[in-house]
């Protein structure tokens, strides 16, 4: 699924800083928290290998709080990374991105590629006890596409006609035609009960804050603005994870993160490039306890233009503007080198990733001549260039994530020299979404996709996909673009279906509604205590297995000494 | 009168330093641009973070500027700020307390009542509430510091008023047919000046710190512009790494805060009787 992304990073997270204000705040609260720094001999046993063991607690940590734990509706990373503990869907990938079945124990393709007939597995639980069937998945498909529910996500299963659930455990899908995002479209459903939701508002229910699902987890408590802790689901449909406790606690700061890590009072969170290429590596005693990993996520982050407004309507300022920006400066600087610089909005080395596309060259010589084509000149001498008298001016906002804030002040070096006068605004990320994103109200966003495995991006280019609350926020109306999205989505043949994306990311890169700037690397710290992690990341990431993951009894943290120093 | 003032405040120690800090202060931020090692917004992506050295006397910042060069340019900024919203708010300040003082009346009253409403809402949520319903820039933070921060003038004033209207050569002027803006300007405003002095350079430490804050908090001076509060947002991610980021700028605000504190006090004792009879 997509989702708009806060940071590169796998673990993705909110909102970086309303949050500043907290700091001081969380700072006290770190010494709130006795130091649980483990015992020297601890730390000279994390390198050698244990038997994999059931039992212990994984602490993590977010910056932004989840509005919901109702994907479907929230459409953000912080609430996914939650709830995708929480609940099933029908299908899954495995760790080489094939799919597997996770609530389905088969499923079968109609010869004419319209109808898709899932078996699920049998005695299916929610963590209530109730029976889990197709009536369900029926009852949520139904939920997705209401448009009381205005999910982002609705027009993936728009064009199915017609669904039956003919028996408890028979789920069956047809589309009116042959829809080669199906599968994957199923895969990142969640799967909601009906029994607990039926005739309730989504959008208000209390479900969203106390959820019953059917996954390896079920969340025991959610304390605002400080944790939200989930415990093994003894009912869990798909065995048994090894870890008892899953406690992921709301540090709006990545540096009072950092702080916990090194405290050993988290045990994993996302690393900027510099926490990653610099400072960890210059410390011996982070270097001994902490395991880094990178892996080159499915997002990227760009400079996306309003199309709507003016001058940014006309391709040759876009494309101008596109020379103007040095990216390679931009992933030098900012991201260490840990960023790609990419021609097409697809995972670099994938097949959907065009490779005879070149990103365009940093050339502010062609830069200067495309805007004076388009009008652009600066007749008054200030160094700014003007059209119609007007000076071109404009603003770039972004939320307050380090990287991008830097990205904006490298581009606005850039663009000066062409002779453009940007304005760099930072912005917390409630308000940057509902304030500017939203309604549209912005001229210049940097801002960062996560994308989901199929090459589909219909929500995101398609001309219909405008309303507020949806991901074409920029305007993007291109007749040549919606064709081929809507071919994209109909062509099963994996070749021709690959041609599509290319022509599709050709025309894109030529049109320029978005400046590529980097694909970025997610980058992770995980303690050492927490074994189980493939290392290096298989296609999947390091946490398609998650639930394996397991901390010997011996690095564990002690409990009983917690309580103790928690009294003094 | 108000030179005496002065003359008495700076025998005291502690308040001739503040004075020295606040003229260093304000040479280096005048002369930042003559005696700055680097352009304040010089990137240089290949020296990231570099600790201090003698090519960058406080280190570099996350994009490779020179800090020294943006410390020298943030006082600007700093001190800009002070002033200028302190100039609007005691502006304010003496016309309010001034009408409030002369005419008395229901005027005093309303004027009054406003000033402890405004007095009752803690003043830095107030100007956070403000800022966030206008882009933040250096302007509105001058502007929104200067409209929430009148109220203690408008008090002295108002008590300087009312003191001095008893006085003979008010009450002479007053006789003689003075009308009431020859009276306000010419007799009572100058003899008021000093305490308004006073309170204003107060008011700079604490408009100087108010900007520092809304600026950490992303609300003020905005990139890349340098303050010292911005700096000082920088340098809170890798404080324990680059210590040069959160230092240098906590420090000049220190000083510059401490610098004008000292004046301010040195000031009120050297005007208030009832100290200076202990000297």
């Amino acid at each position: 699924m997509k989702n708009l992304a806060f940071l590169n990073n796998k673990i993705l997270k909110g909102n970086a800083k309303a949050a500043n204000v907290f700091l001081l705040l969380t700072l006290l609260t770190a010494c709130d928290h006795p130091a649980q720094n483990l015992s020297q001999e601890v730390l000279s046993n994390l390198d050698k290998s244990y038997p994999s063991q059931a039992g212990g607690t994984l602490i993590d940590a977010m910056i932004g709080e989840p509005s919901g734990l109702i994907s479907m509706i929230a459409g953000e990373s912080a609430s996914s990374a939650i709830s995708s503990n929480i609940f099933n869907r029908l299908l899954k990938y495995d760790k080489n991105l094939d799919l597997e079945g996770e609530l389905a124990e088969s499923w079968q393709i109609s010869a004419d590629q319209k109808t898709i007939t899932f078996k699920l597995k049998p005695n299916l639980k929610w963590s209530d006890d109730m029976p889990l069937t197709s009536a369900d998945i029926l009852w949520t498909w139904h939920a997705v596409i209401d448009e009381k529910t205005r999910s982002p996500y609705a027009s993936d299963y728009q064009l199915v006609k017609k669904t039956e659930a003919p028996d408890p455990l028979t789920f069956s899908v047809t589309y009116e035609q042959a829809y080669a995002p199906a599968l994957d479209s199923w895969a990142g459903l969640q799967i909601l009960p009906k029994h607990l939701l039926e005739g309730q508002d989504l959008h208000t229910t209390a479900f969203a804050r106390n959820p019953v699902g059917s996954n390896y987890y079920k969340l025991d408590s959610w304390t605002h603005g400080e944790n939200l802790k989930l415990s093994r689901n003894p009912t869990s449909v798909l065995g048994q994870a090894k870890i008892d406790n899953l406690v992921t606690r709301i540090i709006p700061d990545s540096s009072a993160q950092f702080l916990e890590l090194m405290a050993d009072n988290i045990d994993s969170m996302a690393l900027d490039p510099i926490k990653y290429a610099r400072i960890i590596p210059a410390r011996p005693e982070l270097k001994q306890k902490l395991a880094l990993y990178k892996e080159l996520g499915n997002s990227y982050t760009y400079m996306g233009f309003n199309l709507k407004h003016k001058p940014f309507d006309d391709a040759r300022v876009r494309r101008a503007i596109n020379y103007a920006i040095d990216k390679q400066e931009i992933i030098d600087g900012v991201y260490l080198g840990l960023g790609i610089n990419i021609a097409s909005p697809y995972k670099p080395g994938t097949r959907w990733s065009n490779p005879d596309l070149k990103p365009y060259p940093y050339d502010p010589a062609r830069a200067k001549a495309l805007l004076q084509e388009a009008g652009f000149i600066d007749s008054d001498g200030d160094g700014v260039l003007e059209r119609d008298g007007k000076p071109f001016s404009f603003e770039i906002i972004t939320n307050q994530n380090k990287e991008r804030e830097k990205s904006a002040v490298l581009i606005q070096r850039r663009l000066k020299e062409v002779g453009i006068d940007v304005k760099i605004r930072a912005i917390e990320w409630a308000s940057f979404i509902s304030r500017f994103i939203k309604t549209g109200d912005f001229d210049v966003v940097v801002l960062g996709w996560s994308l989901g495995l199929d090459p589909d991006q219909y929500n995101i280019w398609h001309s219909s996909q405008q309303a507020p609350g949806q991901f074409n926020f920029i305007g993007y109306n291109n007749p040549t673009i919606d064709k081929l999205l809507e071919q994209g989505r109909l062509e099963l043949n994996p070749d021709k279906r690959m041609k599509i994306y290319h022509e599709f990311a050709r025309v894109l890169l030529d049109d320029s509604p978005i400046v590529y700037l980097s694909a970025g690397y997610g980058l992770t710290a995980i303690h050492k205590r927490v074994k189980g992690i493939d290392n290096p990341a298989p296609p999947a990431g390091i946490g398609w297995n998650s639930y394996d993951w397991y901390i010997p009894e011996p690095l564990r943290r002690s409990e009983a000494g917690r309580n103790e120093i928690a009294e003094n | 009168m108000s030179h005496n003032i002065f003359k008495k405040a700076l025998a005291n120690p502690l308040s001739k330093a503040g004075f020295i800090i606040i003229v260093m202060v304000f040479l280096l931020a005048m002369l930042a641009p003559v005696i700055s090692p680097y352009d304040p917004d010089e990137i240089n992506v290949k020296a990231i973070l570099l600790g201090p050295s003698w090519q960058h006397w406080m280190g570099t910042d996350g994009l490779g500027r020179d800090v020294l060069s943006r410390m020298l340019f943030g006082g600007r900024i700093s001190l800009l700020v002070g002033l200028v919203a302190v100039g609007i708010s005691t502006a304010i300040g003496i016309l309010l307390g001034a009408i409030a003082g002369y005419y008395r009346g229901w005027v005093d009253t309303l004027i009054m009542r406003l000033v402890d409403v405004m007095l009752s809402i803690p003043s830095f949520f107030l100007i956070l509430a403000v800022i966030a319903f206008l882009t933040p820039s250096i302007v509105n933070v001058m502007i929104v510091i200067g409209l929430t921060s009148w109220m203690g003038v408008t008090r002295l004033v108002r008590a300087e008023f009312l003191s001095l209207s008893g006085r003979e050569f008010v009450m002479a002027s007053r006789t003689l047919g003075a009308k009431d803006a020859r009276l306000i300007f010419t007799h009572l405003l100058p003899n008021s000046l000093t305490p308004i002095i006073v309170s204003s350079v107060l008011g700079i430490a604490g408009a100087v710190l108010m900007e520092s804050g809304l600026s950490f908090l992303g609300l003020g001076v905005q990139a890349p512009q340098a303050s010292w509060g911005n700096i000082l947002t920088d340098g809170k991610d890798y404080i324990q790494f680059a210590w040069w980021l959160s230092l240098f700028p906590g420090l000049a605000i220190l000083i510059t805060v401490l610098g004008y504190n000292l004046l301010g006090e040195g000031l009120r004792d050297a005007l208030d009787p009832r100290s200076s009879s202990n000297k």
